[in-house]
């Protein structure tokens, strides 16, 4: 940008002080109006930044923990999960055991009068059974382990970047000062948003379904 | 042509509950021969090592995603003829399209079903 100096071309002195802005001389008011403009955005931008550099800085020291929290988390729900796999993996062993126990009953009783307690023994065989689908689906409920460790992964992310950003801008903008504020609670809500919005983009399978068909898949 | 409850299913995944839980449905349907990979080329590896009847697999791994092996798959001579389920949290109306496209034989959206796997399997090998 080319700024021309007013007082070399009227060949004028500049009086001290308040200077007048020459009306015909449109292109500097209007430089005038964009330099005033530019200091006013300045003075704003550092009063921003002078309010938001402490809780920026609190938002730095805490976001490390929280990492390793939401990592601690995802080991967590795994090993639990395994656990109680085993356990039910447990039952259904000892239910197979029970069945092979009742089988053999049931042939020792069918030749005698005891012909009524060996169908007693049948309906307690066929209660049993009732538990196999109730126990799959236990297992198969489990998989929300996944879907968990996946959104951990994704707040793990983000995490990360903030804190990335965050420290960057510590160091851009000056002394680390203790404080808490907006900035948490800014970021918290967009961390939310950007979760919420991944959400909102899945689908259920009864859509998946739908577009399966339409690729003639029935 | 029904399943053959005999031949080896190939189940990948990098989250260990996910393999377990297919694993236990795969059972639960009949099925006795299965191996695991944790990702797509561990998966790659172990098809062209030795022969699989059919392939369940994951999209989000580390490594190699689930697509990639999928596309994998379909290029490669010996293992284009494998079955391949996509089992996946990835339900992007894209990523079905994607998947159909690179040639997946059916598509499961996590949460899932013991009922629904069962279903998307007796429709691959039932045509």
């Amino acid at each position: 940008m080319i700024i021309r100096d007013p007082v070399a071309r009227s060949g004028q002195q500049e009086p001290s002080g308040h200077r007048e802005l020459d009306d015909e001389e449109p292109e500097d008011t209007q430089l005038y109006e964009k330099l005033g403009e530019l200091t006013r955005f300045i003075d704003k931008t550092i009063k921003t930044i002078s309010q938001f550099s402490a809780p920026m800085s609190a938002t730095t020291e805490q976001l490390p923990d929280a990492t390793a929290y939401l990592k601690d988390l995802r080991k967590l729900t795994e090993d639990g999960t395994h656990r109680i796999m085993q356990l039910v993996e447990g039952i259904e062993e000892n239910r197979k055991r029970a069945d092979m126990q009742l089988d053999a009953l049931v042939n020792g009783l069918a030749g005698s009068d005891a012909a009524t307690v060996a169908s007693k023994i049948m309906t307690i065989r066929a209660t049993l059974a009732a538990d196999n689908k109730p126990l799959m689906d236990i297992i198969t409920a489990l998989s929300f382990q996944d879907l968990v460790a996946q959104s951990v992964n994704k707040l793990v992310t983000i995490i990360e970047e903030v804190e990335h950003k965050l420290l960057e801008l510590v160091v851009v903008f000056g002394p680390y000062t203790k404080g808490a504020g907006k900035a948490e609670a800014s970021k918290a809500s967009d961390m939310l948003k950007q979760l919420s919005a991944t959400k909102n983009t899945s689908m259920k399978q009864d859509l998946a379904d739908e577009i399966l068909k339409q690729y003639g898949f029935n | 042509m029904p399943a053959d409850l005999n031949m080896k299913i190939l189940v990948v995944d990098d989250m260990s509950t996910m393999r377990r839980i297919v694993k236990n449905i795969l059972k639960q349907i009949g099925f006795t021969n299965m191996d695991e990979a944790e990702n797509g080329q561990e998966a790659l590896t172990k098809l062209r090592a030795e022969p699989f009847g059919f392939v369940v697999s994951d999209w989000n791994m580390p490594v190699m995603p689930g697509i990639e092996l999928l596309r994998a798959i379909r290029a490669d001579e010996k293992l284009k003829h494998i079955p391949v389920l996509m089992v996946t949290a990835e339900a992007q109306k894209e990523n079905l399209i994607e998947a159909i496209q690179a040639g997946v034989n059916n598509y499961v959206v996590k949460p899932f079903t013991a009922e629904t796997m069962q279903e998307k399997i007796n429709k691959i090998f039932n045509k």
